[in-house]
């Protein structure tokens, strides 16, 4: 608290061109700029060579679900954005602009946001309310020219993905014959339900829970979420091939996976729901602060693989690994989408660089500290957006992968020069 | 193509027999839930099950009304009751109004509702039906879709005000 009162928020705007008198400004703004407006009036494209917008994007949220915090809505987000943005240029060099915004429904909402584009090089809407988080997305990427992406939605799934990945790696099963159990019907874990199918796992041989229990066709609910919750309707036509009901302990017996992304623990899994698994079990908490369920508890039931949300416990899966990446690389190639092939490619370099270091059960995935994973992950969204024909721009993987390291760098130079110039002065004591 | 005529080889569709009463029951009462979605006039009554059961029973023996059941293996899985009216002042003078229609969400997609409907009419038009009507919610616009894409267009409107 004293310390926001003391910086007065955590991000500006800083220059990026020399001004050395006043007399610049005639280059950098009237008459200069003129004739870059013009050259750009011709062909709009041109802004993302002689603006910002080519490493420009807005977090932007309405407020209604924020992490932890729940409605709180859009002024009391703005911190919250405010260190998203911050995140997003350390790891990624990558200008995000905090914009809450006041909306009343999901029509202004679209159109608020769509409106902003010719500013942007991407969207990444946060912390808003599901369902309503899923029509939005989905009607902003089928409208809008340049990536707009959800990261309680794709970002958790992406990572998911990266951990499970490596996990069935440690543990020898194949994706497409492994049995994944989903607590949770939120954001998270609808996008994971799709994203693991996409990558090659059975949806029917995947179980999903919420609090009403084991999601099915037959659900007494069933009408309702068509008309409130089509994507989670959706999901429960799709999983659940073996008709399986009840509640968490049906849905884990036998399971190989558990993806908990529902509400904080520590006592929502219960030990001996997880005894019931498979053998070498994978078990994911995910809720923050508290998991679902110790990790401890996890594996004193039999688990062989414990991940949570939470940097203190060994295996964090955290978006924050992700979405500098997946953005470096998409701002870096002026990427029109983010596709979940992209995502996908960016799950599979994830856990390629954390096998590289080394894989054990207690390192699935990389860390935050690991910062070359960033510029590796953004060559390969780079590769797989033109492979993808979501380019605009074309590139090598050694360019890429050389321009984001270049970039990130810089971003991290300039931080500590201003720290060590004291133009960052360090916190009150 | 193929998926329906995979579906439709699984799923028949039939006159409803007192065996199937009870099962159809339970769609009728998910239909009427689904209806309470689009209007609170539509509660449910606490005994809709025993309601459901009673009243296509009555239907099954009465010449002027129709339950179809869409079946797979012994399971219901849809239905549908219609009744002939009579009209008393309007030309056609006699017709078949579906009064409930339901499938379940996992066999929905699949052409089942239009088989059922085609299957309905028929049934109707022998009845002395000589045009066919559909009553649900008017917000329920999955409904307005399904009979609007086949020719239905809408004929009378019931406006409510609560006075509770």
């Amino acid at each position: 608290m004293r310390y926001s009162a003391f910086y007065g928020g955590k991000v500006a705007t800083t220059p990026k061109v020399p001004i050395r008198s006043l007399d610049d400004f005639s280059i950098w703004y009237t008459p200069g700029v003129a004739a870059v407006s013009k050259m750009i009036q011709r062909d709009v494209e041109l802004s993302f060579e002689y603006t910002n917008r080519w490493n420009s994007i807005a977090i932007i949220t309405d407020g209604s679900r924020v992490l932890g915090l729940g409605k709180i809505g859009p002024e009391a987000a703005l911190p919250v954005m405010e260190g998203k943005s911050l995140i997003y240029k350390y790891l990624g060099g990558v200008d995000a602009f905090p914009l809450p915004i006041r909306v009343a429904d999901v029509e202004k909402f679209v159109e608020t946001v769509s409106s902003l584009e010719p500013a942007l090089g991407g969207i990444n809407l946060e912390d808003t309310e599901s369902p309503k988080c899923f029509e939005i997305l989905e009607r902003l990427r089928g409208q809008m020219n340049i990536p707009v992406w959800h990261d309680d939605q794709q970002g958790t799934a992406g990572v998911i993905l990266a951990a499970i990945y490596n996990s069935l790696e440690l543990t020898e099963r194949e994706i497409g014959e492994t049995r994944i159990t989903l607590l949770g019907s939120g954001a998270a874990n609808i996008s994971a339900v799709r994203l693991l199918g996409e990558a090659g796992a059975d949806k029917k041989k995947m179980i999903v829970v919420d609090s009403k229990g084991i999601l099915h066709p037959e659900r007494e609910d069933m009408d309702q979420l068509l008309l409130r919750n089509r994507w989670k309707y959706e999901v429960a036509l799709a999983t659940n091939g073996g008709r399986v009901r009840g509640g968490l302990e049906e849905a884990l017996k036998g399971a190989d996976v558990l993806v908990a992304a529902a509400a904080p623990g520590p006592h929502l899994v219960k030990k001996r729901e997880v005894a019931g698994m498979a053998r070498r079990a994978i078990v994911f908490l995910l809720a923050n602060p508290v998991p679902e369920m110790w990790p401890s508890d996890a594996i004193a039931a039999g688990a062989e693989i414990v991940a949570t949300g939470r940097s203190d416990f060994p295996n964090q899966v955290n978006n924050s690994i992700l979405f500098p990446a997946i953005f470096r690389g998409a701002l870096d190639v002026r990427a029109r989408t983010i596709t979940d092939g992209m995502v996908i490619a960016t799950a599979r370099e994830i856990a390629r660089f954390a096998k590289d270091k080394g894989l054990t059960p207690k390192r699935i995935i990389p860390t935050m500290l690991d910062w070359e994973v960033y510029p590796r992950v953004a060559a390969t969204v780079g590769v797989k957006a033109q492979e993808e024909g979501e380019a605009r721009k074309r590139a090598s993987k050694l360019e890429l992968g050389r321009h984001a390291r270049e970039i990130i760098e810089r971003s991290r130079k300039t931080l500590r020069i201003l720290l060590e110039k004291r133009i960052i002065p360090p916190p009150p004591r | 193509m193929r998926e329906h005529r995979e579906a439709m080889e699984e799923i028949s569709v039939r006159e409803a027999t007192r065996e199937d009463v009870e099962e159809a029951a339970n769609l009728v009462v998910r239909m009427k839930k689904l209806n309470n979605e689009f209007d609170p006039l539509f509660t449910v009554v606490d005994d809709a099950p025993e309601r459901a059961q009673s009243y296509l029973s009555k239907s099954l023996g009465s010449k002027s009304a129709l339950v179809l059941v869409a079946v797979k293996g012994k399971r219901v899985v849809g239905v549908l009751r219609a009744e002939v009216r009579e009209r008393n002042f309007y030309k056609p003078t006699v017709g078949g109004n579906i009064t409930d229609f339901y499938i379940l969400p996992e066999h929905r997609r699949k052409a089942l509702g239009n088989t059922m409907l085609e299957r309905a009419s028929k049934a109707l038009q022998k009845l002395g039906a000589q045009v066919v009507t559909a009553e649900f919610p008017a917000r329920n616009e999955i409904a307005v879709k399904f009979y609007s894409k086949r020719n239905f267009r809408a004929l009378t409107n019931i406006y409510a005000e609560s006075r509770e």
